[in-house]
């Protein structure tokens, strides 16, 4: 994988370039600053682009911003973003307007083996949402009937499934078989009204939008 | 007419100079002149000592005439002059009467006559001087005051004298005593009323003025009016549309107007008149210079409403003062809001990162690691789960100094509250963006209700809303706990009160003991 990486702190940066060159990625570009962001990935187009949401000059939101300006621009470039504290809105938005697109705070980087799953599933046009962003969608306050006649085990499921997590991954995350996995999916869309087939994303986008209109 | 007073002055001077022989007292001198008036003329002496005591009324009818046609300075000298003039034939009447009354010698007349002269050269001195020029008015005043009173005063000694030398008999010390006490109880409200009519009858404008003025103070004491309105009574008053008050601050070195606007006097075509209470300055009057003509005027009317303007000034005064300390409140609130955003982005993207980074220096050491050093794989992943930790530990501290989430809206920041909470919290908040600093007052008013709840209420249930109605944010914390909180006691709902009062909001809180506590506030959105 060609990476492109945008991190304003140096330490932290290189440590990312390293997990990923480690892994056999290829890291094209390394900037600081999202303006630089733009200019590299049109240069190199590279297939993922490893952004932190505050950067220079603002430490507001600019890589927020220049991961929906490359998903809209630059449609063979996938964006990981990585955030220091949980921001829900445009990670929603922007995971389910389509593919290619994660949301994960900086610390799972410390889960390696998940972080570089991640990377790879969204520079596959698959999605990836950060697990807390997810426990905001399942909070059991903020549950509606329907969730509520989940059991544990289902709603640990359908969480995974709105991370953007394949039935594979699910089964390897939770320890169990594949066809186990299936039949809880089965049971949660049965239970949810909802009627699935196939792409993975696809799904991720029907649960986050039947999450969000149970409210957030 | 000055004219006809001069020379009837100097016809008579000469008549009198040239006579045969010279008036009592100075009947044994002889005339010094060589010229003597021939005997024949000896007739004339009534009719010319009737010419002079008519010339001295001419010359206060003349002065009266010029008084009337001069202004400012010009006016008060005239006045003066005036003064002088009229007190000469009125002495001299005054004299002759007293003389034909109490049969007094002609003797008494030379100290008089001179203390007469002298009062005139007196006048005259202050009015081309200018002098004291001001104060004319108050001497005419108490001239007359104290003339009046004198004669109304001996006028009630000889009736009593005289009605009880009837009764007891005549020359009796008792007949004394009497009326002396009767003119020494008298004299007080005698002094007052003939003040009173004085002023009615020459100065009306000053009798009106004062009562309007004490009238005013009165309606201040009931409470009917405000004491800041005295600004307006003192123009009106003193006839001056343009005449403004201005208070000054207590322990300040500035004015202000009525309402608390600082501001600096200037005379802007007028002149300022510094008011004083008890040696300290309470006030400026900005007023036209007209009323310099009328000091004691200004000077009397000024001292009548001083009392309201000591009260308007320190009214003022404590007012500003109250809005100081609340915009001081609300800037410490602010800067306290403020320091919690810095301090959580320090934590965030300071110590956070550099955590992280830390964590991914040991997983990639982990990771190069060859096989057989199966020691050092799992004291590495304690390493970083260690590293996780403390991670963890920064982000619910940053998060309890300032909830990230807040970027997101009052109602994300809510929920995750709730979320929280050790408790079930049925939320139902407001959406809508509102500005920054009352989406993170109300947070923290909500979450230190909240705490308060699962600290010391021992709720099973709480109830959490946040709706905006009217331009108004309405909050509640409601909890089916014991009761019984109050500000008083902890520090926790007075701190609420401060954010609320920094917000010019309002809290309510209803905590009867065993009935649960709720919790109501209400923050103004627009500013």
């Amino acid at each position: 994988m060609r990476i492109v990486i945008a991190e304003d702190a140096v330490l932290l940066r290189e440590g990312l370039a390293g997990l990923l060159e480690d892994d056999g990625h290829d890291v094209v570009a390394r900037v600081g600053d999202a303006e630089a962001l733009v200019a590299v990935v049109e240069e190199h187009e590279p297939d993922l682009a490893v952004v932190d949401v505050r950067m220079p000059p603002d430490y507001s939101d600019e890589g927020m911003r220049a991961a929906a300006t490359i998903r809209r621009e630059y449609p063979g470039t996938a964006v990981l973003v990585l955030s220091q504290h949980v921001e829900t809105r445009h990670a929603l938005e922007l995971v389910s307007s389509g593919g290619g697109f994660g949301y994960l705070l900086k610390h799972r980087v410390l889960d390696v083996d998940d972080f570089l799953d991640a990377a790879r599933r969204v520079s596959d046009g698959g999605s990836a949402l950060d697990p807390e962003v997810v426990a905001t969608l399942v909070a059991p306050r903020s549950r509606q009937e329907a969730l509520a006649e989940l059991t544990p085990r289902e709603l640990e499921v359908l969480g995974l499934m709105a991370e953007g997590l394949s039935n594979a991954a699910i089964a390897k995350r939770l320890w169990l078989t594949a066809r186990t996995v299936e039949t809880h999916v089965r049971s949660i869309l049965g239970k949810l009204d909802l009627s699935l087939s196939g792409d993975d994303h696809r799904r991720v986008r029907a649960v986050l939008a039947y999450l969000q209109a149970s409210g957030v | 007419m000055a004219f006809f007073a001069a020379v009837s002055m100097v016809v008579l001077m000469f008549f009198l100079l040239l006579a045969d022989r010279l008036e009592a007292p100075f009947s044994d001198v002889s005339n010094p002149f060589p010229l003597r008036l021939p005997a024949a003329v000896g007739f004339l002496r009534g009719p010319v000592w009737l010419a002079m005591f008519a010339s001295l009324f001419v010359g206060v009818a003349a002065a009266r005439t010029r008084y009337r046609r001069s202004r400012g300075v010009e006016r008060l000298q005239m006045l003066w002059l005036g003064y002088a003039v009229t007190l000469v034939p009125l002495g001299v009447v005054g004299f002759l009467l007293g003389g034909a009354l109490f049969g007094a010698g002609n003797d008494a007349v030379v100290p008089f006559l001179l203390a007469m002269e002298a009062a005139v050269a007196l006048a005259v001195g202050v009015a081309v001087t200018r002098y004291q020029l001001y104060e004319i008015d108050w001497l005419i005043n108490r001239t007359l005051v104290y003339g009046v009173l004198s004669a109304s005063l001996g006028l009630l000694y000889g009736v009593v004298s005289l009605a009880s030398g009837v009764v007891v008999g005549r020359g009796s010390t008792w007949a004394t005593a009497l009326a002396v006490l009767v003119v020494a109880v008298a004299f007080r409200p005698l002094q007052g009323r003939t003040q009173a009519g004085v002023d009615w009858r020459f100065d009306r404008r000053r009798y009106e003025g004062l009562r309007r003025v004490r009238v005013f103070v009165e309606e201040v004491r009931d409470g009917r009016r405000e004491p800041e309105d005295v600004g307006a009574v003192l123009a009106s008053v003193l006839r001056d549309p343009s005449a403004e008050l201005f208070f000054r601050l207590p322990a300040t070195d500035s004015y202000t107007d009525r309402f608390g606007v600082v501001a600096e006097p200037i005379g802007a075509g007028g002149t300022l008149t510094r008011i004083e209470r008890r040696g300290q300055e309470i006030g400026l009057l900005r007023h036209s210079r007209v009323l310099l003509e009328r000091p004691d005027l200004l000077r009397s009317v000024l001292a009548a409403a001083s009392l309201a303007i000591e009260i308007s000034r320190l009214r003022v005064g404590v007012r500003l003062q109250l809005a100081e300390v609340e915009q001081s409140r609300a800037r410490v609130v602010q800067a306290g809001y403020e320091e919690r955003l810095r301090l959580e982005r320090d934590l965030h993207d300071g110590a956070q990162q550099r955590l992280v980074a830390l964590g991914i220096v040991l997983r990639r050491l982990q990771r190069s690691l060859p096989r057989e050093a199966k020691l050092l794989g799992p004291a590495l992943d304690s390493a970083v789960d260690e590293v996780g930790r403390v991670i963890d530990d920064l982000r619910t501290i940053a998060a309890g100094v300032r909830p990230p989430r807040l970027d997101e809206g009052l109602a994300a920041a809510l929920a995750d509250l709730a979320r929280g909470s050790p408790i079930p919290v049925e939320l139902e908040a407001t959406t809508d963006r509102l500005p920054d600093q009352l989406e993170a007052a109300a947070y923290f008013v909500v979450c230190e209700a909240v705490t308060n709840s699962v600290k010391h209420g021992a709720a099973s249930r709480l109830r959490v809303e946040a709706k905006l109605m009217n331009q108004t944010l309405r909050l509640l914390v409601a909890d089916d706990g014991v009761g019984g909180a109050s500000p008083s006691n902890g520090t926790g709902l007075l701190g609420l009160t401060d954010r609320v009062r920094a917000q010019g909001g309002t809290l309510r809180i209803v905590s009867p003991p065993g009935r649960g506590t709720r919790i109501e506030a209400e923050l103004p959105c627009g500013s």
